[in-house]
């Protein structure tokens, strides 16, 4: 087949940039190399640059530097058997809202070459992976956000895709309907042997679904690893400060205390993780009542993604 | 070129189902033959050797191109109105030739040109006009306006690609629309222009089709058509060059699109 079970790699990046005209860098050299038959996470705020990383993944944006091969196929060179390969669903909705569900299904399929017996049989097991038998033959104008981003995801399933990218699979979606195309994306790993990336900047969805994460802002690529690891890094709990005073001296002694594990800080907001958050919090306090620093707030966590964030840019998480 | 031929068949089916579209479709060429024509050709008949119904059948070949031109602005708002919705993403995303992407949308956009022109030769000949019945003339004369058309959809989307604002695009394309119609022969002859209105009318693609559509499609179309001078042959390669140049521009504001 493809170079990709020789290597079984996904997806491999070198030194992928992109850059609009003069002064928009969007993506400032991204490695990536993403094994297949794994649900692999880019983690990060708006504007870091998720949704350029994928359209020159997707062959829909030509990279300004760097190259790129999904299943084996170079980006460039061999974009059309890239796109053969690859099931895509996009940040915002691309659907066409005067066709029916079937419609869309149908006429996607076509411009993938499919056959008329192969679309029908697709197109009646994907209805009912998601449950859209019933609003099938009914307008997508119809359909509310949950039912489209379904609708969705089974368009980029007609075709058997090797590589399914997701862009913001959830968006704006509530709580129950997240829950569900999560289950799906699990499914599609575990039941098809997919490989899929997905882009996302909420947290506890890498958490929960990726085996592997890579937190992403300014075009650059952070820190990449699996969640659970990256995570611990941080300390079994976090105790999380914002307060005046003298902060250099309070933490230069919090840094001596043995118990602390690393110290970040950001915005005025002092990270410390510690091996128990209970056992710690009366030290912490105390210390920094003898240091002449007056504590406003303080909490104590287990460690996010978040915390990871923060540690790696200096900077809170804004959702 | 399959990939064409779905995306025509999209687009096809979904204004079939439009039934506004479908109404302004059909009933827009019946009006214009019906008022403008009727009515510009009782005012200017009388003083016309052959009446009024010369008139008509003069000017009908300028309502086939103003029709087929607007059909065309029409298709590069519906591909504008594709790109900002997001769902020409699916399309480049899918392995097909770029360029198939484009020609589904042209071809729809000629398809119903063509349509409407048979409405209106159907209209016209109802009214009074001098249609031909030689099938060489309906074909030939077919063939002219879908290459007028295709070159005008070429233009169309090539500015549809150009920008993110409908109104800007309905800005730019409307300078277009009548004005070209009334800088050509459709509706009086070269001879009746100031000079630097004829020089403007005879690089006009409007005329070529016009007076192509007189040879091709009235009877005794060549009486008409010779009173500009412009032979059959010029008009078929005024043409072919005009599709081309259309095609050309669409392709390549498309490919500037995407980078």
């Amino acid at each position: 087949m493809s170079e990709a079970s020789k290597n079984n790699l996904a997806i491999e990046a070198r030194g992928l940039v992109k850059r609009f005209g003069q002064e928009i860098l969007a993506v400032d050299g991204v490695d990536l190399a993403i094994e297949a038959n794994t649900i692999y996470a880019l983690l990060g705020p708006n504007g870091a640059g998720k949704t350029t990383t994928i359209n020159m993944l997707t062959t829909l944006l030509e990279p300004t530097e760097g190259s790129a091969k999904v299943a084996g196929f170079d980006v460039v060179m061999q974009a059309n058997d890239v796109r053969k390969t690859i099931g895509v669903t996009f940040q915002e909705t691309t659907l066409d809202k005067e066709l029916t569900g079937r419609q869309a299904l149908n006429y996607h399929a076509r411009l993938y070459g499919m056959s008329k017996d192969q679309r029908q049989a697709k197109i009646t097991e994907l209805l009912a992976l998601v449950e859209l038998e019933d609003a099938a033959d009914r307008t997508i104008s119809t359909y509310s956000g949950g039912m489209k981003r379904r609708l969705e995801l089974i368009r980029g399933l007609m075709t058997d895709p090797n590589v399914l990218f997701l862009d913001e699979p959830t968006l704006g979606l509530d709580p129950q309907s997240r829950a569900r195309i999560g289950d799906y994306i699990v499914e599609l790993k575990v039941n098809r042997g997919m490989s899929v990336l997905l882009t996302t900047h909420y947290m506890d969805e890498a958490e929960q679904l990726s085996d592997k994460v890579a937190i992403i802002d300014h075009g650059k690529i952070l820190i990449e690893g699996r969640p659970s690891e990256l995570v611990d890094q941080m300390g079994a709990d976090v105790i999380t400060i914002a307060g005046q005073g003298n902060r250099d001296d309070f933490i230069e002694k919090v840094n001596d205390l043995s118990c602390c594990e690393t110290i970040t800080t950001g915005n005025g907001i002092i990270q410390i993780g510690v091996d128990s958050g209970s056992r710690r919090l009366v030290e912490i306090i105390s210390l920094a009542n003898e240091r002449g620093f007056t504590v406003e707030d303080i909490s104590v966590a287990k460690p996010s993604l978040g915390d990871v964030f923060l540690k790696y840019t200096g900077r809170q998480f804004r959702d | 070129m399959s990939a064409a031929v779905t995306l025509w068949s999209k687009h096809m089916v979904k204004s079939v189902h439009n039934q506004m579209e479908m109404t302004g479709m059909l009933i827009q060429p019946i009006l214009w033959v019906v008022l403008f024509g009727v009515g510009m050709g009782s005012l200017l008949g009388p003083s016309m050797p052959g009446g009024e119904d010369i008139y008509i059948t003069f000017m009908l070949p300028g309502i086939i191109a103003l029709t087929a031109s607007g059909g065309a602005i029409a298709g590069g708002s519906t591909w504008l109105n594709e790109r900002l919705q997001g769902i020409v993403k699916e399309y480049l995303a899918a392995p097909i030739p770029r360029l198939s992407i484009l020609m589904g949308n042209a071809l729809s956009t000629v398809s119903k040109g063509l349509i409407q022109s048979l409405i209106i030769l159907i209209v016209g000949i109802i009214v009074g006009a001098n249609i031909t019945s030689n099938p060489l003339g309906w074909l030939g004369g077919l063939v002219l306006v879908a290459g007028f058309t295709l070159g005008f959809a070429g233009i169309a989307l090539s500015m549809a690609s150009s920008t993110d604002n409908m109104g800007a695009y309905h800005s730019m394309i409307m300078l277009l629309n009548l004005p070209l119609l009334f800088l050509s022969n459709a509706l009086y002859p070269l001879e009746t222009m100031p000079t630097w209105m004829r020089i403007g009318a005879l690089i006009n693609p409007t005329t070529y089709v016009v007076t192509g559509l007189r040879y091709m499609l009235l009877e005794n179309g060549a009486e008409f058509a010779k009173v500009d001078t412009i032979p059959l042959w010029l008009c078929f390669v005024a043409i072919t060059i005009f599709t081309a140049l259309g095609m050309w521009l669409a392709s390549s504001a498309f490919k500037k699109s995407l980078k």
